[in-house]
């Protein structure tokens, strides 16, 4: 039984307000377990960052925030009750390379049924300059960056973001950390995934620790801390999960990231 | 209304991504000279003759093009994970197919009917008399006959697209959808023929059972809208309105079924 909802949000501040609610979700692909049982709650105005090794589930669990998977068991809950709820980056953006990047974003507005700024949005995450350059022509950092620019369009008021750090430049990913901070002081909650811990140390309001198909561990960083007790995110994590590296599979949740 | 503007929105997109595919304009510009060529070739002074000139290669052509224009319409986008962004947006899933096949149909129309203009203006321009194949029927002739092929043409460009696009929802793979779409093809001009035939014992072939395929439709259309209102005699076959109700089932039902393929 699985159950997907968009809620009202209730009259108080963004930041006490559960912007995103997985209540026991469980999927499955092909019978193959994923994930089991996980349960957390974003609220607004939070950068929660999910961790843990390769293949332990989190592209599926942000998948099913996104609503692009049904979850096989449990709930998800995002708030908001029209439009765009959820802003979406994928792992491996990509847009038609015949379009400009102003274009792209133009089009990705013409979706949302009203007009979008698209140099504002452009400018929010540094890509003014090249607004007239054509998709095909730009780099792999400068696409994640549309891919984000694309993420902002219809003012959704939950972010999931899967390894938006992934081949940027320190000063693009300094810019990328700027732009996530500014969406969760807008009140925005931001889930994102990464492998990168200085990322995580850096903009972390709570840490999801995923491994094999569990959440092992949740909470605000100096929690997750004290819990393992370590004083780097690193020993934290190792601490507090499986230990199994980064492919292992537990004998009852197989994982798969872009499964 | 917020939906038709969805559409028009994709669909311009489409467009505009066609028009941007040099490969794609070359195929375009490959067809127009090819079935204006063959009907500048024929010479004719006789709309009819021009007609019958042109009928099998264009229903051999049109399916070529229609499959290239058409077969990574869908395709393209979840390969490269683009179509999974999409879904993030409060847009219908049979909204944006509905989108992305207009947009890719306006090219394939405007090509297909551009090639028409280019071969119809051989006859008013042609210095040989007006009696050929229907020597015998000279005064029946009409450009109105050469309007119905083209329209009825056009109406079987817009059903070979459909089922390109049911392709392009139903491939997993660019070798997948490349192979799908050649299979397409042959299926559309000779496959089904063939096996309707073959599966109808007798000399006597139902005329309801011919129009199951699309090329069988499209062709008996012609017959009976081009053709037979000279005088001339035609194969019997589905009546205007039965080819033309089973185009568009075709149509209607391979739209419906890359909708579901396209967005699960």
């Amino acid at each position: 039984m699985s159950t997907r909802q968009t809620g009202r949000a209730e009259e108080q501040p963004a930041e006490q307000r559960p912007a995103v609610e997985v209540t026991d979700v469980s999927h499955s692909f092909d019978g193959l377990d994923v994930l089991g049982d996980v349960s957390f709650t974003v609220p607004g105005g939070t950068v929660a960052c999910v961790v843990g090794p390769n293949g332990s589930g989190k592209t599926t669990l942000l998948r099913l925030v996104a609503d692009l998977l049904e979850p096989d068991a449990g709930s998800v809950t995002v708030a908001g009750d029209g439009g765009r709820r959820v802003g979406y980056l994928a792992q491996q953006p990509a847009f038609r390379r015949q379009f400009t990047v102003a274009e792209t974003v133009g089009f990705y507005g013409s979706l949302v049924g009203d007009a979008t700024d698209v140099d504002a949005v452009l400018d929010r995450v540094g890509l003014s300059a090249v607004a007239d350059r054509r998709v095909d022509a730009l780099s792999g950092g400068m696409r994640r960056l549309l891919g984000l620019a694309q993420a902002m369009v219809g003012d959704p008021s939950v972010f999931v973001l899967d390894e938006p750090a992934t081949g940027l430049d320190p000063t693009m990913a300094r810019h990328l950390r700027e732009v996530i901070g500014a969406l969760a002081a807008d009140g925005d909650a931001v889930l994102l995934s990464t492998h990168d811990l200085h990322t995580v140390d850096r903009i972390a309001d709570m840490v999801l620790l995923v491994d094999r198909g569990e959440l092992v561990a949740a909470g605000p960083p100096a929690e997750l801390l004290a819990e393992a007790g370590a004083t780097t995110l690193d020993d934290a994590i190792e601490t507090l999960g499986h230990g199994g590296g980064t492919v292992g599979v537990s004998p009852g949740l197989h994982g798969g990231d872009r499964a | 209304m917020s939906e038709l503007r969805y559409v028009a929105d994709v669909a311009e997109r489409e467009f505009r991504t066609v028009l941007r595919t040099p490969t794609l304009l070359a195929v375009g510009l490959g067809y127009v000279v090819l079935v204006g060529g063959i009907g500048w070739l024929g010479g004719t002074g006789a709309y009819l003759a021009l007609v019958l000139d042109l009928l099998t290669p264009v229903e051999l052509l049109v399916p070529v093009l229609s499959f290239a224009v058409g077969y990574r319409a869908l395709l393209g986008d979840r390969e490269s994970g683009e179509l999974e962004t999409i879904r993030t947006y409060p847009i219908a899933g049979h909204w944006y197919v509905v989108g992305v096949y207009l947009g890719r149909a306006v090219v394939v129309l405007g090509l297909v009917l551009l090639s028409f203009v280019l071969a119809g203006s051989v006859v008013p321009t042609s210095d040989t008399a007006q009696l050929s194949v229907v020597a015998s029927h000279p005064t029946a002739d009409s450009p109105a006959l050469y309007l119905r092929y083209a329209l009825a043409t056009a109406l079987f460009a817009l059903v070979a697209l459909a089922i390109a696009t049911l392709v392009s929802a139903a491939a997993r793979s660019t070798r997948g959808g490349l192979a799908l779409a050649t299979g397409g093809v042959v299926a559309l001009v000779v496959g089904l023929d063939s096996a309707l035939l073959g599966s109808v014992s007798g000399e006597h072939v139902p005329t309801a059972v011919l129009a199951l395929s699309p090329n069988s439709a499209y062709r008996s259309l012609v017959l009976e809208l081009s053709v037979a209102p000279t005088g001339v005699a035609v194969p019997e076959g589905p009546t205007a309105l039965l080819g033309t109700a089973a185009l568009l089932a075709w149509l209607a039902a391979s739209l419906a079924l890359a909708t579901r393929l396209a967005w699960r």
